[in-house]
């Protein structure tokens, strides 16, 4: 593949991600004010909100770690979209960098992010970031381990370790990988609303009680840039969901409404909970998730 | 960087568009106006829909809420948060207390006149305001923004030195860091 | 109603003691050293000097179930040069409030610290000791309270003229000087009419 298609699909993916991680985000908020019984922001509320921080006159860092840390995360999170096949179509305008072997590298890219933060936060010094990236990285702990659970089930299963290898499983045999191994998709599935971090899993930057954390000290263009990195990155993760379980998309619509159903998920679950303690959170992930991802490679071994 | 004027001016639009309508407020509740916040925030006036939403730690935050009397102590706290938002930044005085000391106006230890110690953008009347006189103070900070003329923050940098005068005035035990940005 | 339901129970009948006991108790306790009166119901005043309100209150605790410390204030008796400390204590049996109040002279106001019989009285010493100059024997805390960087005069003094110091100190708004009315101002400001209701309430 040429150097300049690549560039040029790398890019459009990335407004792509960008675009509709955005929506989403402003789609959640109407959502929530619908539930709350108000009218709420519109839903491009978020574009201006980052379009404000960019035009901040000033950002105020305190040293090199914290400057470069949204930087990181969003070169983590655009490469992690690299390596993830958009579309199933066998086309190879959105396929950008899959390998051989990059559901492997996906496991551990995906966790590389919030090492930036963690280490951009632990700089700034403000004790609401450590006590934020503490129980951020307790909290991965916890849903990293059905995550991991199920997809290492569906590598024994079908012997690849391709997110593209898996979407041929799918479109060869016609079921979608959710009905074929269930219970490494509710594994997954429970593990999602962790990632997401929202009730009742936001206890990594709880506004009332850690004054938002890690990101507390973070402002103007730097706060711009994570709330870019939160957009691409929940596409990213939507994406290599609906890939993995729910047979991918043959086109742009199918996974808008694919990735948006599965958004949902996590979005009306936090609707109607509290926040869980941080030990409370990770005894979940440890309890069902668990169970279901040791189900699912009992599945994959026989 | 160089810019042009007529370039430089529709970038001034489309910036103070987004800006006036994104406001991250960081409410400072001293007096008995932080109880008029919830009602302006939740359901029944949702102030939400015109892009106003709470900011958690100063560095986030557009607009400081300052909602009522203010001790000489609090006013201390007061700047160290100013001073630590981002540029441009803005801040509105909220209930009599911050315009002429209200029915706190003499006491040893509130102060009278917010504005000769941070500089204010809008003031709300009233004691206290009720959330449609908020709002409706909102809605005139949006109109002084996208006019280019909310520019508290510009004031408060070109005039540091009065204003250090009056706040060191009465805090006699200045251990602050200095303004620098 | 609520006379009824407090009243169920027959005093008498429990032995709980009512005012005039206590009042006899103190006083039989100490001799001439404590002097006092019922004031009304369920209110006993007393009268003792820094020497002998520990040895009260210890008592009033200890024999007769006065657990409760309700609060420590001050009276400035400028006239007198005095200040009055005044000890609220209170029984959750008898439910009897005890005021005992203690003279101390205002040029030099020492009193004994008593926050080792109810720990939390060091709030109310700390807040006396910055408002009205009151130092109590061998308090611990920080010399700051409430007030912050304070360089006058206790402020709660009635030597202390807080308007004249908040007119030196503070900036006033052209028409607040005082406390008028500024309806009036208002109204002709913006040529609305003040409604009948709010003119019943003008100075
Ligand atoms: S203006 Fe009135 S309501 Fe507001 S803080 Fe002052 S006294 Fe309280």
């Amino acid at each position: 593949m040429d150097i300049w298609k690549l560039l040029l699909t790398g890019s459009v993916t990335t407004v792509l991600a960008f675009v509709v991680g955005m929506l989403y985000m402003g789609l959640r908020r109407k959502i929530t004010a619908r539930v709350q019984n108000r009218v709420g922001p519109p839903i491009y509320q978020n574009f201006l909100d980052v379009m404000k921080l960019w035009s901040k006159k000033s950002s105020i860092n305190h040293g090199f770690m914290q400057h470069v840390a949204p930087l990181w995360m969003i070169a983590t999170s655009i490469t992690t979209l690299m390596f993830i096949p958009i579309l199933n179509n066998g086309s190879t305008f959105f396929t950008n960098l899959t390998f051989e072997g990059d559901l492997i590298m996906l496991l551990y890219l995906m966790v590389v992010g919030s090492l930036g933060m963690a280490l951009g936060a632990g700089q700034t010094g403000n004790p609401n970031s450590a006590i934020g990236v503490t129980r951020g990285l307790t909290q991965m702990v916890g849903f990293e381990i059905p995550w991991v659970m199920a997809l290492v089930a569906l590598m024994i299963q079908h012997r690849t370790t391709t997110v593209a290898g898996l979407l041929d499983v799918q479109v060869q045999s016609g079921t979608w990988l959710m009905l074929s191994s269930p219970f490494a998709f509710i594994a997954a599935l429970l593990a999602i609303p962790g990632m997401f971090r929202y009730s009742p899993f936001d206890i990594v930057g709880a506004p009332a009680e850690l004054a938002s954390g890690p990101i507390s000290e973070f402002g103007g263009k730097y706060l711009g840039t994570m709330m870019t990195n939160g957009a691409i990155f929940a596409f990213v993760k939507l994406t290599l969901f609906v890939d993995i379980f729910m047979g991918g998309a043959s086109n742009l619509g199918f996974l808008l409404l694919k990735t948006f159903a599965l958004y949902m998920f996590p979005v009306l679950w936090g609707l109607v909970s509290p926040r869980f303690r941080t030990e409370q959170a990770v005894r979940f992930f440890w309890g069902w998730p668990v169970f279901f991802g040791v189900l699912g490679l009992i599945q994959a071994a026989i | 960087m160089v810019n042009d004027k007529e370039s430089q001016k529709i970038v001034d639009i489309i910036q103070n568009f987004a800006r006036q309508s994104s406001l991250f407020v960081l409410a400072y509740g001293t007096g008995c106006g932080a109880i008029e916040i919830p009602p302006t925030m939740t359901s029944r006036y949702d102030a939400e829909r015109f892009g106003i939403r709470g900011a958690a730690t100063p560095r986030q935050a557009d607009v400081l809420l300052i909602t009522g009397y203010l001790a000489t102590k609090s006013l201390k706290r007061v700047i160290r948060a100013y001073e630590q938002m981002q540029n441009p930044k803005y801040i509105i005085g909220f209930g009599s207390c911050t315009i002429n000391g209200g029915m706190y106006w003499d006491s040893y230890n509130t102060i009278n006149r917010l504005d000769m110690y941070i500089p204010v953008d809008v003031y709300i009347n009233g004691c206290m305001p009720r959330p449609e006189a908020v709002i409706a103070g909102f809605a005139k900070l949006q109109k002084l923004i996208q006019a280019g003329k909310a520019d508290g923050w510009d004031r408060y940098q070109k005039n540091l030195e009065f204003y250090r005068g009056n706040q060191k005035k009465i805090i006699h035990n200045w251990v602050m860091p200095d303004y620098n940005w | 109603m609520s006379e009824v339901f407090f009243r169920t129970k027959d005093l008498s009948t429990i032995n709980i003691m009512n005012e005039q006991d206590i009042l006899n108790k103190i006083l039989d306790h100490f001799g001439n050293k404590v002097t006092g009166n019922v004031k009304r119901e369920k209110r006993v005043e007393l009268f003792a000097t820094t020497n002998t309100i520990e040895d009260v209150l210890l008592y009033a605790k200890h024999q007769l179930s006065f657990i409760h410390f309700t609060q420590l204030s001050c009276v400035d008796w400028i006239e007198e040069k005095q200040f009055e400390l005044v000890y609220i204590i209170w029984s959750p049996e008898s439910k009897v409030t005890i005021l005992i109040k203690v003279r101390v002279d205002r040029e030099n106001p020492v009193a004994p610290n008593i926050d080792y019989i109810w720990r939390h009285a060091n709030t109310f010493e700390r807040e006396l000791r910055e408002m009205y100059g009151v130092q109590f024997e061998g308090l611990v805390g920080a010399q700051d309270f409430i007030l912050e960087d304070w360089i006058e005069i206790p402020p709660m003094r009635r030597d202390f003229d807080t308007a004249e110091y908040a007119k030196k100190t503070f900036f006033d708004r052209p028409g607040r000087e005082n406390a008028r009315d500024v309806r009036e101002t208002i109204r002709q400001n913006s040529g609305e009419e003040i409604p009948e209701f709010a003119k019943k309430y003008s100075r």
